[in-house]
């Protein structure tokens, strides 16, 4: 408890940014359902699950032409 | 005067010999039908048209101006509507025709202005989605707006109708129709329905070189074949009629089919004749009696092999 | 120049309608917040890993520890991310033929490399920089030491390197028209300077150097100076990348 208390300068922007990062593609993954491969199952945990690297992948591979 | 004027043009890729010296003439303020089978080089022509590719022999001229690949100046006469145009799909209409107008240096009040024109007369004018949102009909329609955007002189469509259901091909042939007299439409296709519906001149386009061109009427009346249609009120009276020795002869010939006889003959006007004296001698009033005029499609059989 | 004015800012539009801002911008910053924090707690790490009763002395962290992170993640995660991101920035346009309307209407194909490159590299600017900034106040909090120095140009150096990936990347996809194959061109030139470094005497003018030599700028053990040498290397091959791409899309079929 201590260290968090002692990192919250960092834990809080770190936290916002990667809840931003999957949210912004949870919401692209939801309203844009054509993708280069994989399906809405597929996507939705692999974009709120895998910090960072999901919803890059998402965005480079997965999103299909639609933006 | 003659908007474009393609002479003896030579293309091959590889050792395919797409074009082997084709020439064309296209008169302005005509809307003229590019005809021919699939692969039979429509689109290689017009991508040799626009500075796209290199021929390998053969000049064109656009507006009096020889075409040159790599450059486009004389695309400044031409707008272009490929067969399934592509546009960035995360832009809106208005803005997809502004960086058109922009790019082909248009003042912001002239792009203003034609976008709004362009987009009611391809019946976009309230569309505001995505593009990405797109029928294909519709990013056809915006095709046409995005071609015209520059007021060209000629407009080059390939193949427009052929990816759309019927409703968007009749939509798209109105658009084009509705610009005669404005601008001169060169497009390609091999659905002869289309040429027939708006056409004025067509070429067809087979190995390589035009086997046809000219305005539709004079082909028309170039092709005639001497052939009539009879239609009489009983298939029995048909059969009767059909086996009158005076219709034996090796110049005539007599397709029956039902209560219809359709007879071709070498010449037209003595077989007409030969037909009204017959039907008056055997007392036969026939329902419907008519010259077959040749339609595209029998034309287009017959000069393409 | 109007005609570069007028694509450059299709680029810029399209690089925040399709996401490559924000991505670009929140993975860089999240680099920027690491960079310090695993500085700071690996020591603490280490020591919870060591068995019951065993003690070793793990020096303090500096300020060093955090720009050698800062280096570290920039060239592997932070590149590799940029260049996936802009993978496809010449070959998905060629492929879906979204170019063809535009060149009919007079757009040079000389403005369409450049304005592409140009864009890119702001993105990638933008990305350093946030990285950089991040980095550097959150170091300033955890280590008020003065231990590093030429901070600026260390990051230039690794910017620079950046700049040519970007260039080779953009002629990878006029080579061979598909995103993995620009991409594969571009891990191509990575691995032929990692070669190329094996020979001692091509060492001072292989701008590997600027994606490797970092820290050592930073710690002073090597001067500014010794690096102009592959910075103007790296200015020419980048000039002669562009210059070769130029060419070879000028001649390409659309």
């Amino acid at each position: 408890m201590e260290t968090l208390r002692e990192y919250w300068p960092f834990l809080v922007p770190l936290i916002i940014a990667q809840l931003t990062l999957a949210i912004t593609a949870f919401v692209h993954v939801i309203r844009h359902p054509s993708y280069r491969f994989g399906n809405k199952v597929f996507w939705i945990p692999v974009v709120l699950f895998i910090s960072i690297i999901g919803p890059v992948v998402y965005f480079v591979f997965g999103r299909g032409d639609a933006e | 005067m003659n908007i474009l004027e393609i002479k003896d043009l030579h293309m091959s890729f590889g050792s395919n010999e797409v074009l082997r010296g084709l020439d064309m003439v296209v008169p302005e303020n005509s809307v003229f039908g590019f005809v021919g089978k699939n692969g039979a080089g429509k689109t290689t022509t017009m991508k040799i048209i626009l500075g796209l590719l290199k021929p390998d022999q053969g000049t064109v001229m656009v507006c009096g101006e020889k075409v040159t690949y790599g450059s486009s100046r004389t695309n400044r006469h031409i707008g272009f509507l490929p067969d399934v145009p592509e546009f960035y799909s995360y832009m809106r209409p208005l803005e997809y025709l502004h960086l058109c107008g922009e790019i082909a240096g248009l003042s912001r009040e002239r792009i203003k202005e034609r976008s709004v024109e362009l987009l009611e007369l391809v019946g976009l004018g309230d569309v505001n989605r995505r593009i990405s949102w797109f029928s294909r009909g519709m990013k056809q329609r915006l095709g046409i707006a995005q071609a015209l955007i520059t007021e060209p002189r000629l407009l080059i469509c390939d193949e427009p109708t052929s990816a759309l259901d019927p409703i968007g091909r009749r939509q798209i042939l109105d658009i084009l129709a509705a610009l005669k007299g404005r601008t001169t439409v060169v497009f390609s296709t091999h659905i002869l329905s289309d040429v027939e519906r708006i056409c004025d001149q067509v070429a067809i386009l087979d190995g390589g070189k035009l086997v046809v061109s000219g305005p539709i009427s004079e082909l028309r009346r170039r092709y005639r074949r001497n052939s009539f249609s009879v239609r009489f009120s009983s298939p029995e009276e048909a059969a009767r009629f059909a086996a009158l020795s005076a219709l034996q002869q090796p110049t005539i010939s007599v397709i029956v089919d039902g209560d219809t006889l359709t007879v071709a003959s070498a010449d037209q006007n003595g077989t007409g004749q030969l037909l009204i004296s017959l039907f008056s001698s055997e007392g036969i009033v026939p329902e419907k009696f008519e010259v077959l005029e040749p339609t595209l499609e029998s034309l287009f059989e017959e000069v393409v092999q | 120049m109007n005609h570069f004015a007028v694509f450059f800012k299709k680029e810029l539009k399209e690089s925040v309608k399709t996401y490559k801002l924000l991505l670009l911008g929140i993975v860089f910053l999240i680099l920027g917040i690491m960079n310090p924090l695993v500085a700071k707690l690996t020591p603490d790490l280490l020591a919870s890993f060591l068995p019951e009763g065993m003690s070793i002395t793990i020096p303090e962290p500096s300020s060093l520890d955090s720009w050698a992170q800062f280096f570290k993640n920039i060239q592997q995660m932070g590149l590799i991310v940029v260049l996936l991101v802009f993978s496809g920035v010449l070959t998905n346009e060629l492929s879906r033929g979204t170019l063809v309307l535009l060149l009919t209407k007079g757009l040079p194909r000389q403005t369409v490399i450049l304005a592409k490159y140009a864009a890119m590299l702001v993105l990638w600017t933008m990305s350093v920089a946030i990285s950089h900034v991040v980095t550097w106040v959150y170091t300033v909090y955890l280590f008020p030491d003065n231990l590093s120095q030429n901070l600026f140009f260390a990051t230039f150096c690794l910017w620079f390197f950046g700049a040519l990936l970007l260039a080779v990347l953009l002629l990878g996809g006029t080579l061979v028209s598909s995103s993995y194959g620009s991409l594969l061109v571009t891990g191509g030139l990575v691995v032929l300077l990692n070669l190329l470094n094996l020979f001692s005497a091509l060492k001072e003018y292989n701008p590997l150097a600027l994606a490797t030599k970092n820290m050592d700028v930073v710690s002073g053990a090597v001067a500014v100076s010794e690096l102009y040498p592959q910075i103007g290397i790296t200015v020419a091959l980048i000039l002669a990348t562009l210059g070769l791409t130029v060419l070879l899309f000028r001649r390409k079929l659309v």
